[in-house]
């Protein structure tokens, strides 16, 4: 076995760390995403024009500048405002943007982005007849949406959020630098301490390409659920 | 003698797509047990004037009464839409339509796609919707095919099951926008047939078709659109077999 010299633990914490992020960030940038999707395909000018803004500025900064101005400035921002609440009307609160959730918001700020143009194109995909027969017999727009627009829309977007969630994955890597302690913090660390790279960044490596694996076989099973009733019709038909 | 019920009345429904008025005040009186066919040449406004009726076009003007219920209209910048979705919503459930292109959910399986709506619209009991699903799907002869995907069936058996579909809802009205357009024609012939066991029992019906014959069988009434105003209307032994109108008679003529 191999002696990690004592980082074992702090190294699977650190693990731990990468994969709560990665899908908390996951779940905001699923969420953004569909909003912007929406908000890309309203009619309305003032909200088409909220969701282009968004998509464009994430896309045309660097994640690792967004991700600085967030959680430098977001504290900075947070706090004047809490000021202007004390001042106004007496209300004495602090928020603290710790390096987690500011490592959250950001991923999945930016991820909202990429996930918003992935569903756009899956929305459109998705027959115009399926939904009006939704609305024909009787389906409010929720349950329209919840039966039939998003189920016939995965099939279209999984294949993008599968890119999307794999290059988060490795995206996360980038929190170390706000000072939030994931595994290539602590391997970075080990490394500094022991003078043996190759002992601590192979076993990060393998981490993130054993989560990448199982993501992998997740959305492969995922892809053929929701491409029932599609393909592989030659067998039946008759 | 008792007056029969009118489950839809349409009273001079107009509608325009831009500047063209498609749509030129067009009235329809459904009883129950008619079956109404709208005849007329391809931008006649037919269908338009088909999906006006369960609001799948908002009609500009004219006034909508589906089982003594007056949908309620409101005026805004983009012009008139219904006051009251949820009344939409509950009216759209009383009148099934049947699709060109069937529309037949592609994501569920024939005996999910009839049991859909009864289950999440109606609120049915899904062990009740599945044995009625299967004896409907039984009369239109499809049991066998309870299982399949709309992918994995014909042209024809998708649409006898999107009546299974509409008739699962139990509805007031039926509306057919050209079901049998999209057919191959040897597949034309069992939706006819299942659609003329309908009238037979006394759905009531509003139907979309270019199948004269068809429409001289089952009609009660037969109405003959043209550029967006009702030309002629009346019995079929009327409209189709003494056409007053030289255009009638020209759309009526048989096709070389």
């Amino acid at each position: 076995m191999i002696d990690l010299q004592g980082y074992g633990p702090r190294l699977l914490e650190g693990a731990m760390v990468t994969i709560e992020l990665a899908v908390l960030s996951l779940i905001l940038a699923v969420i953004l995403g569909l909003l912007t999707a929406s908000a890309k395909l309203s009619r309305n000018r003032l909200i088409h024009g909220i969701g282009t803004l968004y998509t464009t500025l994430v896309r045309g900064v660097p994640d690792l500048v967004l991700m600085m101005l967030l959680f430098y400035g977001g504290q900075i921002g947070i706090n004047m405002l809490t000021d202007q609440l004390y001042y106004a009307f007496d209300i004495d609160i602090f928020i603290n943007i710790n390096a987690f959730v500011a490592g959250v918001i950001t991923i999945g700020l930016i991820f909202g982005a990429y996930m918003g143009e992935t569903f756009r194109g899956a929305f459109q995909a998705v027959e115009e007849g399926q939904m009006e027969a939704a609305r024909a017999y009787g389906m409010s727009p929720l349950l329209a949406f919840r039966r039939v627009r998003f189920p016939l829309m995965m099939r279209h977007a999984l294949p993008g959020i599968g890119n999307n969630w794999m290059v988060l994955l490795k995206t996360t890597a980038l929190v170390s630098i706000i000072g939030l302690t994931d595994m290539v913090r602590v391997a970075a660390e080990a490394t500094k301490a022991t003078h043996e790279p190759f002992l601590f960044m192979i076993p990060v490596a393998m981490i993130y390409l054993l989560i990448a694996t199982l993501s992998e076989w997740g959305f492969a099973k995922l892809t053929k659920r929701y491409n029932t009733g599609f393909g592989e019709s030659s067998e039946w038909n008759n | 003698m008792a007056a029969t019920p009118i489950p839809l009345e349409a009273k001079g429904i107009k509608k325009r797509f831009g500047d063209h008025e498609v749509l030129k005040g067009i009235s329809l009186q459904a009883h129950k047990g008619d079956v109404i066919t709208l005849i007329g040449a391809s931008g006649s406004g037919k269908s338009t004037f088909l999906r006006c009726m369960n609001l799948l076009e908002q009609p500009d003007e004219g006034e909508l009464i589906v089982h003594n219920e007056t949908i309620n209209f409101r005026e805004t910048k983009h012009g008139r839409e219904p006051a009251d979705w949820k009344q939409v919503e509950r009216i759209r459930a009383k009148l099934s339509m049947v699709f060109q292109n069937f529309n037949l959910w592609s994501h569920m399986t024939l005996l999910e796609n009839v049991i859909e709506a009864p289950v999440h619209v109606l609120g049915k009991p899904r062990k009740q919707a599945i044995d009625e699903a299967r004896a409907l799907l039984d009369r239109v002869g499809l049991l066998d095919r309870a299982d399949y995907f709309p992918t994995q069936m014909s042209g024809g058996q998708q649409q006898r099951g999107a009546i299974a579909r509409a008739l699962a809802m139990d509805p007031e009205v039926m509306l057919f926008d050209e079901p049998t357009s999209a057919l191959d024609p040897e597949l034309v012939g069992d939706v006819l047939q299942v659609m003329r066991g309908l009238a037979d029992e006394g759905r009531t019906m509003i139907l979309v078709t270019h199948e004269i014959a068809f429409a001289r069988d089952v009609s009660s009434q037969v109405i003959y659109l043209h550029q967006g105003v009702v030309e002629e209307s009346g019995t079929p032994a009327d409209v189709l077999d003494n056409p007053r109108s030289e255009r009638l008679r020209q759309f009526l003529a048989p096709k070389h």
